[in-house]
């Protein structure tokens, strides 16, 4: 396409040992730990901050995603925090002084039922009233706005309409990573990867610190960021968490001319679909129904979501499989995230973003920042705390987020 | 692609089967007596582990019974399988290792 | 009888095509619908008195080893499950089987119910009839592994069939509901169909 790609970064953070203490330890270096390390140093001047990684910086689900970015969901709450995370997507390369290559080319989830239309017409009044951008296509506009969608009315799912979110998009995902990395790391945070965390350090009810592979490290405050293996930390805290752990997986073909101008996202059909700067064709399967921690799911999985992309992109026909892969969701009851501080003090909580938490990346991270720094839920996140399973006041977005992506 | 032991029908392809999560988890035997916390435990809550897992399968595209598997959520080696059917009553009970 | 004159199989449409894409011969494979059987779902516990009587009723045990066929008379008795199994019999016979085993099952819990509309059947055979349907089918059909009186409830194709072996030739039959059944046969037509021609030797 017409951008450039970046070289292959240097190195573009400091490999430090770790510290006895820190101010705030974040578990897991994908985005949203990332994310929020780097708006601790800058929002609130944190900056004695360590990032502990088991593996390698962005290994987990921040570099396996199928990077799209949207706001459109339907509950207030949600729109609220998403549509803040696509503010700042769009001033980050700047700040980040980095050119992740985000791109606003919309986003369409196709309706192909009479149910899929009123529910994509009545978020798109949502979406409307809480300010985010929304249109509703029909099919001849849907065959406009992405001419190789197989519009024809004879077939097994017709497309009937679509949602756009004009400002939707992707952006390269590794390059997000190593963008906040970087920043991160320029403010003073200490990035430090092959470094599991194995226990919590208590005080009584207190966390003061944790256990991990590189010895024991005292903290302040203790803030959980582990994606697929939220629950197995929280079990090691004593802590149960409403969230189940299920492998979702993605694969790409290879590199193709520029022929997918857009994002498809299709929950009926389920797919979603887009093309790579480089150019291959990007698609995302759905979660397998078992709990899993392999990082591997099932071949139906992809084999299904091959059939879809096929009904969708008849163009498609050709195209190989040059690579699947699989990460570890974390999923909760009503398809929304638990942001917030726990019953146990001094440790924080950011989970159950399942299969949709690329595209909050730079929000959690800031209203993560926020709560660990204050001790208090930023606005944007107070409804997405952990007491929400006990009130009832659930946030269900299982309609928005019903493509896993 | 998982390879489930039906106890009924033997190693079936996983598509045969519907999963039913975590294995074992009665309902409140006095739900009005529970406090508001401990109904959202039971209504939300399930364990997560990465290793054996007692969990339910109910073998959907064959004799539609359900029975209890015990998997590692890690490798999917099936450790046990088991039904609670009366009429199977006296097979043995899984096990986690 | 009106409900007689009138009433459709599945397939009913389809069987002169059927017909045409049988072939004889060494690798020849045949396939044909056997509509209106007569179905009957029966669910009793099966270690208790009732099925003793339904036992010295139909002359012969419910099978109770999993998937495995009995044939009392002209009937075919399917295991389902650890208690549930599939009567069949011929066009007709559905009420006087179900009276019989309704007046053998008395008043203990169980059940009889006529679910003749719910499925039809498809008969496979012929010495290609294993290999059309392993390529649809996770089941090992080996005769070392699955043979006549064996049967089981599985995917053929992504649809959910039960599926008896008849008898060794093999003879197999596909109950198939009557909404999948187009489907499942056109699926089964296209398997066949390298068998109209002859082999590709190398
Ligand atoms: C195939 C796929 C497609 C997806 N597509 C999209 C999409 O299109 N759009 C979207 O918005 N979202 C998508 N997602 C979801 C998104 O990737 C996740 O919600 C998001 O990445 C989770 O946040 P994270 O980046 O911080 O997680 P991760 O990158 O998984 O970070 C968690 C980190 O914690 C580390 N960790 C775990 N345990 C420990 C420990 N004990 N000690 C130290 N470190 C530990 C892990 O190694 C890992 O690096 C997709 C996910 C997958 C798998
Ligand atoms: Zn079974």
């Amino acid at each position: 396409m017409s951008h450039q790609l970046p070289e292959h970064p240097d190195w573009l953070w400091r490999t430090p040992d770790p510290k006895r203490s820190y101010d705030v330890i974040i578990v897991g270096a994908g985005g949203h730990g990332l994310a929020t390390a780097y708006y601790l140093a800058r929002n609130h001047g944190i900056t004695n901050v360590a990032v502990l990684e088991r593996g390698w910086l962005a290994g987990g689900n921040m570099a396996r995603n199928t990077t799209i970015i949207r706001s459109n969901y339907l509950c207030e709450e949600s729109a609220a925090l998403y549509e803040h995370a696509l503010k700042l997507w769009e001033v980050l390369p700047q700040e980040l002084e980095y050119d992740f290559l985000f791109s606003q080319r919309g986003v369409l989830n196709l309706a192909h039922t009479l149910q899929d239309v009123r529910e994509g017409t009545r978020r798109v009044n949502a979406n409307r009233l809480g300010g985010v951008d929304a249109e509703w296509l029909d099919a001849d506009q849907v065959r406009a706005f992405c001419p190789i969608v197989n519009t024809s009315p004879d077939v097994r799912y017709p497309v009937l309409g679509a949602t756009l979110q004009p400002r939707a998009g992707i952006a390269k995902h590794d390059h997000v990573a190593w963008a906040l990395a970087r920043k991160a790391d320029q403010y003073g945070v200490d990035l430090i990867q092959g470094c599991e965390v194995t226990g919590f350090l208590r005080e009584g009810d207190r966390v003061v610190g944790v256990r991990t592979s590189r010895g024991p490290i005292s903290a302040g405050r203790v803030a959980l960021a582990a994606a697929g293996h939220s629950s197995v930390l929280a079990d090691l805290a004593g802590l149960r968490l409403p969230v189940q752990s299920h492998p979702l997986q993605a694969l790409v073909s290879e590199l193709l001319e520029p022929v997918h101008p857009t994002v498809v996202m299709s929950n009926h059909v389920h797919v979603y679909v887009s093309q790579a700067h480089k150019g291959e064709l990007v698609m995302g399967a759905g979660v397998d129904s078992y709990n899993g921690y392999g990082q591997r799911g099932s071949f139906h999985q992809i084999e299904h979501q091959m059939a879809a992309a096929l009904e969708l992109f008849p163009i498609f026909a050709r195209a190989h499989v040059l690579r699947t892969w699989g990460g570890i969701v974390d999923v909760t009851p009503d398809a929304s995230p638990i942001i917030g501080p726990t019953p146990i003090e001094n440790l924080y909580l950011n989970c159950g973003w399942g299969t949709g938490g690329f595209k909050a990346t730079p929000a959690s991270g800031w209203v993560y920042a926020h709560t660990i720094a204050t001790g208090e839920p930023h606005p944007l996140n107070a409804p997405f705390a952990l007491e929400r399973f006990t009130t009832g006041a659930l946030i269900d977005e299982h309609g928005a987020a019903a493509v896993a992506h | 692609m998982l390879l489930i032991a039906c106890p009924w029908c033997g190693e079936r392809d996983e598509l045969e089967f519907h999963y039913g999560g975590q294995a074992h988890v009665a309902y409140p035997a006095d739900p009005e007596g529970l406090s508001d916390a401990e109904w959202g435990e039971y209504l939300f809550v399930r364990d997560n582990p990465k290793g054996p897992f007692a969990e339910r399968w109910s073998h959907a595209a064959g004799c539609r019974r359900w029975f209890n598997v015990v998997r590692h959520t890690v490798t999917h080696q099936i450790l046990a399988s088991q039904s609670n059917h009366p009429v199977a009553a006296g097979q043995p009970k899984p096990v986690i290792a | 009888m009106t409900a007689d004159t009138q009433r459709r199989s599945p397939l009913g449409h389809l069987a002169d095509v059927l017909a045409a894409h049988s072939t004889g011969g060494e690798r020849g494979v045949r396939l044909r619908e056997v509509p209106f059987l007569a179905q009957l779902d029966l669910q009793l516990h099966p270690h208790g008195p009732a099925a003793e009587r339904i036992a010295t009723a139909l002359g012969s045990p419910l099978p109770t080893e999993p998937n495995t066929v009995t044939e009392p008379g002209s009937l075919q008795v399917v295991w389902l499950g650890p208690q549930e199994w599939l009567v069949l019999g011929p066009d007709g016979s559905g009420s006087a089987t179900a009276e019989l085993l309704r007046a053998a099952l008395t008043d203990e819990p169980g059940s009889v119910v006529d679910v003749s509309a719910n499925r039809t059947t498809l008969e496979l055979s012929g010495p290609a009839a294993r290999q059309v349907l392993e390529k649809g089918c996770s089941l090992d059909l080996h005769p070392r592994a699955f043979g006549p009186g064996r049967c089981a409830q599985t995917l053929l194709g992504k649809v959910q069939v039960i599926l008896h072996q008849v008898d060794a030739e093999p003879t197999y039959r596909l109950l198939v509901r009557g909404s999948f059944a187009q489907y499942l046969t056109d699926w089964l037509l296209d398997a066949m169909e390298e068998y109209r021609h002859p082999r590709l030797t190398p």
